[in-house]
C-alpha cells in the first residue's frame, strides 16, 4: 500500500528531485523534458525517471504536445507534509493521554 | 519551521512503573500500537498499526534503553526518512514527569522544500482527517 501522502514524501525524499522541482517551481511556466534533462546534465531517461516519481505524487504535470512533452511544477500537494506536523502533534497528545490512562487502570 | 515536538506529561505512578509501559513491548502494545519491540541497543523494531488505523508500519533502531532514557529512530513505511523518538523519564517526589521529543521531522521535506511552502501559503483545501485516517497509527 502507498498512500497519496507517502509518495509525496518518497518523491521529495531525493536531494535530486528536490533540485528539479525547485527550478520546475522557480520558472513558473512549462519546460520541455529535453531541456530539463540539458539543465541538470542527465540523459532524457534519468530525468524521465525522477519526473515519474514526482508525477505520481502530483507534485509534476506532465503534458505532451507534438513530440515534445512539457512539464509544469505544481506545489499543492507540499501543504500535506506541513499537516504532517500537526498530525505528529495530535497523535503524541493522544499516544501520551492513552498511557496516563494506562497507568491508572493497571 | 521548526524541526521537533516536544511534549510533556505528569504521571502519579513510579518512574519504574512508567518505564515499563514506555519499554516493554507487551506494555506498549496495550496503550500505543502492536510491536515487536525490545528495548535493547541496536535492536530493530517493528510497529504496526491496526487495520482500521490503515496498516501502517514503522520501522526503526533502538540507539538508547537505559532507565530511564529511551531513544529510537523512527522511520515510516514507504519513506526512506528518519526521524528520532526520545523518552526521558524524571522521578518527582509523588510520581514521574515524562519528556517526549519527535525531532527530525522537517527531514522531510529537505530545505528547498520547506522554503518552498513557505512561500506557497494559502488557498489549499487539504484533509487532515485524510491524513489522520491514513497515516493513523
Amino acid at each position: 500500500m502507498q498512500d497519496k501522502f507517502t509518495k509525496i514524501l518518497k518523491a521529495i525524499s531525493d536531494p535530486t528531485r528536490r533540485e528539479i522541482f525547485h527550478a520546475l517551481i522557480l520558472v513558473t511556466s512549462a519546460l520541455p523534458i529535453n531541456q530539463i534533462a540539458t539543465n541538470f546534465n542527465m540523459t532524457r531517461q534519468g530525468v524521465t525517471k525522477h519526473l515519474k516519481v514526482l508525477e505520481n505524487a502530483n507534485l509534476v504535470t506532465i503534458n505532451s504536445q507534438g513530440r515534445e512533452r512539457y512539464c509544469i511544477a505544481n506545489a499543492k500537494p507540499l501543504k500535506e507534509v506541513n499537516k504532517w506536523l500537526q498530525f505528529y502533534e495530535q497523535f503524541w497528545d493522544d499516544s501520551l493521554n492513552n498511557l496516563g490512562k494506562y497507568l491508572d487502570e493497571s | 519551521m521548526k524541526d521537533s515536538i516536544k511534549k510533556e506529561a505528569i504521571f502519579n505512578h513510579s518512574i519504574d512503573k512508567v518505564w515499563n509501559a514506555i519499554s516493554n513491548g507487551e506494555e506498549i502494545a496495550k496503550w500505543f500500537i502492536n510491536n515487536n519491540f525490545k528495548a535493547e541497543k541496536g535492536y530493530e523494531y517493528t510497529f504496526t498499526a491496526s487495520e482500521e488505523r490503515g496498516c501502517l508500519t514503522i520501522t526503526g533502531e533502538v540507539k538508547e534503553a537505559n532507565p530511564y532514557t529511551l531513544i529510537y529512530t523512527w522511520i515510516v513505511q514507504d519513506t526512506n526518512t528518519e526521524t528520532t523518538v526520545k523518552w526521558k523519564l524524571e522521578e518527582l517526589e509523588n510520581g514521574t514527569k515524562l519528556h517526549l521529543e519527535h525531532s527530525g521531522i522537517s527531514n522531510y521535506e529537505g530545505e528547498t522544500a520547506v522554503n518552498m511552502f513557505n512561500s506557497f501559503s494559502g488557498g489549499w483545501a487539504e484533509c487532515i482527517e485524510n491524513l489522520t485516517k491514513h497515516l493513523a497509527l
